[in-house]
């Protein structure tokens, strides 16, 4: 196909696709909520204290467990998320309630515990937040294992899990989630 | 770039805070933002303070009165402006980002004044905006439309921005402030910059030998020779709506000048001066020393002029310096490695001594002050120096180390003429339990070490593994020899395509909008670099991360005549 139609066509294709999204905008949430079932990997993290922690035990508490996949240096979608957990932390806190809060790191080659710890500190969260990263290895399986994972860290999607103390099962929320929202949706599963 | 579909773009707008104060607004912006030449005050300060507030707030989200930006985004989520600076999302270039669904638009000051129409050269209408029904497009900006986006995230065509953009809690004086900042960002021609011409550097030092010159500037200034910011090349990243701009003015001619600095390095600052004053240039592409480039970090910086990837081993280690990109801390990483991984072994004594022998020089200087802080970094008692001048280092030298320090752990950052034939060392009953070295300073050294230390031995080494790699370095040879350029340093050649696999993807991108600021920004968004073209296991970048290369290995030597490296750690970042 010469140059020359490429442009045209590809318009065409911009335009269709553009009023699709539109069309569908107003009449769907903004962000998209499924149940999912994950096997969690075998793997041993690091926390930023530098502890190592041991994933599939760590996931498993007596309240409900949230996970966001984040890096420190990103530009876009992280600071939305993390500004929400550090919220959604603040609410559950002063209604004295409980929850586990995990940030896993789709950059491990720069995301070392230092660098953890100056970006919770950022987001001033407390005891119950954690920031976990590790080997290249050990993350991607991580990612794959619960379907975020992207070969570009700068793609990552927009994703956070909750699930209850009694539940095997994932909620996956996909879209950014303002935090009166991810309450309700924590509500769901603490019941 | 990361590159999105279409159908999950969302917009998130440029900010602003709910006001009943347009008419105030008005006023300021009516008169004092005005454009990029004004010479009357802004908002009551002089245009260049204004910029330098501005820029607090932009970058740092904080306001001029030194308290920080209150924002609330996702509707509800309440955040201090420091959380969610502007430039966090739409770049210090204000050219904006995307990431994964999520499109942050350019807000430079010439697009924001702009219509952004998918048909070029038709204006908005509200009528034309909802027809076209997508967020990217929208009307021009005002100052009067953009302090209302600020406050209240409604956009030109009255509606409601991506709720991902923050609306911002600013004062009148302070929004105008805002609002010529916006107006005056990334605007104009930048030095080195013209019409049809973009001017790099690269700078080479007295001591660097012929070959390693010729390794690095030959296939810099083929590489140079070649390109174009031309239409070809843009073409195939016009995939986007802001992708189809500034195509058609796009034909630049690439030249690189080489910048010879002589004489010793408090020299070179003010011959630096005088090749900048003479003819400045947009970014300094590589270059070599055999010395500390710390010199030319600093003018860098000074003038903010963009370094991307110079040879040397030296770099200087800051985490916020923001002009030079490095291919790794050089010496640096190897020492920091050494503490990691000693520290990563349970089966040490927690209290295990520590002792490093260095010469006084760069080198041991570099390596054993890296260990140093990384091992007191975490936790450990500090290691005991042993520093040296040139002294000649005699068997009976290294008979009393091994007295003194018995069972510890031996550091020895020393080059292959110091290195010792480590029969003194592990002969003894009292042997080290470990002796690390750098594989950088010994070089092929390395593969001399006797049989029966190699047990003993530990190598830092901070590429991937020459076994791993030769097919690459093959390739290399065989593309240097296809262009008639002679191999003189194979692993000078290879650092050469870390740096082309990084620009390559920066220059197409950059089309038309030669800004330095956007120019690091693209480099920042290069997707990591595997070992196909770069001679480390992983090269990985983002936003503020100047050193590319982040791990190192730790090796020994395998048995045999013949012996190659054999890993004993994973690549260390931790």
């Amino acid at each position: 196909m010469s140059f020359r139609w490429t442009v045209p066509i590809m318009s065409f294709l911009l335009i269709g696709s553009c009023l699709t999204a539109e069309a569908t905008a107003e009449s769907k949430p903004s962000y998209t909520r499924t149940v999912e079932n994950y096997q969690i990997p075998d793997v041993t993290l690091i926390n930023q204290d530098g502890a190592r922690i041991k994933l599939r035990d760590y996931l498993v508490y007596d309240g409900p467990v949230l996970v966001d996949f984040v890096f420190t240096t990103c530009t876009t979608i992280c600071p939305v998320l993390s500004s929400n957990f550090m919220n959604f932390q603040k609410t559950i806190i002063a209604e004295s309630g409980k929850a586990r809060l995990v940030s896993i790191s789709v950059d491990p080659d720069f995301d070392t515990p230092k660098e953890m710890k100056a970006y919770l500190k950022r987001y001033q969260a407390k005891p119950g937040w954690d920031f976990l990263s590790g080997s290249r290895t050990d993350i991607d399986r991580v990612l794959r294992a619960f379907n975020v994972f992207t070969r570009d860290k700068m793609d990552h999607p927009p994703v956070i899990l909750l699930k209850a103390p009694t539940d095997s099962r994932w909620v996956r929320i996909y879209g950014l989630i303002g935090t009166n929202k991810l309450l309700v949706e924590y509500e769901k599963v603490r019941q | 770039m990361t590159r999105t579909s279409p159908a999950f773009l969302k917009i998130i707008g440029c900010p602003l805070m709910t006001g009943v104060l347009a008419f105030v607004l008005l006023a300021h912006a009516g008169t004092a933002v005005a454009g990029t030449s004004a010479s009357a005050s802004v908002a009551g300060v002089p245009p260049e303070e204004a910029m330098r507030l501005g820029e607090k707030m932009y970058r740092d989200g904080i306001l001029p009165s030194g308290k920080p930006l209150q924002a609330i985004v996702k509707g509800d989520v309440p955040v201090a402006g420091s959380q969610l600076t502007c430039s966090n999302c739409h770049q210090r270039s204000g050219f904006g980002s995307s990431e994964g669904t999520i499109r942050t638009p350019p807000i430079d000051g010439t697009r924001l004044y702009l219509p952004l129409s998918k048909f070029k050269g038709i204006p908005l209408t509200k009528q034309a905006t909802e027809l076209q029904a997508n967020d990217l497009f929208r009307p021009a900006y005002t100052d009067e439309t953009l302090a209302r986006a600020m406050r209240t995230g409604v956009d030109p065509a009255g509606r409601q921005m991506n709720t991902a953009m923050p609306v911002y809690d600013l004062n009148d004086r302070d929004m105008a402030i805002m609002v010529f900042y916006l107006r005056n960002l990334s605007s104009g021609l930048e030095p080195g910059v013209t019409d049809t011409s973009l001017r790099f550097a690269t700078i080479i030092t007295d001591e660097v030998s012929q070959e390693d010159r010729q390794s690095m500037l030959g296939p810099l200034q083929r590489y140079i020779g070649n390109r174009r910011l031309s239409r070809t090349s843009e073409f195939s990243v016009r995939t986007g709506a802001y992708l189809q701009e500034g195509t058609s003015r796009g034909m630049r001619a690439l030249s690189l000048v080489v910048w010879e600095l002589k004489g010793p390095s408090g020299t070179w600052q003010g011959q630096m001066e005088e090749y900048y004053k003479k003819a400045p240039v947009f970014a300094i592409l590589s270059g070599i020393t055999y010395g500390d480039w710390a010199p030319v970090h600093r003018f860098c910086e000074d003038h903010k002029v963009p370094s991307v990837f110079p040879i040397t081993d030296y770099p200087v280690i800051s985490e916020k310096d923001w002009y030079t990109f490095y291919l790794s801390k050089g010496l640096y990483q190897e020492g920091e490695t050494s503490a990691k991984y000693l520290n990563s072994r349970d089966d040490l004594s927690k209290d295990i001594r520590v002792v490093q022998v260095f010469r006084k020089n760069r080198a041991g200087t570099a390596l054993s002050k890296a260990f140093q802080g990384a091992w007191t970094g975490l936790g450990r008692r500090p290691a005991d120096d042993v520093a040296l001048g040139e002294e000649t280092l005699t068997a009976d030298f290294w008979k009393k180390l091994a007295d003194k320090y018995r069972h510890t752990v031996v550091l020895l950052w020393l080059d292959a003429n110091d290195f010792p034939d480590l029969e003194n060392l592990v002969k003894t009953k009292a042997m080290p339990e470990m002796i690390f070295a750098s594989s950088s300073l010994l070089g092929q050294r390395l593969y001399l070490l006797p049989e029966k230390a190699r047990k003993s031995v530990y190598l830092t080494y901070p590429y991937t593994l020459p076994q791993d790699a030769r097919k690459y370095r093959e390739s290399i040879e065989t593309s240097l020899r296809n262009l008639n350029l002679p191999i003189t340093n194979l692993d000078i050649e290879f650092k050469m395509r870390s740096l082309f696999s990084t620009l390559t993807g920066a220059l197409a991108a950059m089309r038309n909008y030669v800004y330095r600021d956007y120019f690091l920004e693209l480099i920042e968004k290069t997707p990591d670099l595997t070992v196909v073209q770069v001679p480390y296991p992983r090269m990985s970048f983002g936003t503020g991360q100047r050193y590319a290369s982040k791990g190192c290995y730790v090796v020994q030597l395998s048995e045999g005549p013949k012996p190659e490296l054999v890993k004993r750690s994973e690549w260390i970042i931790y």
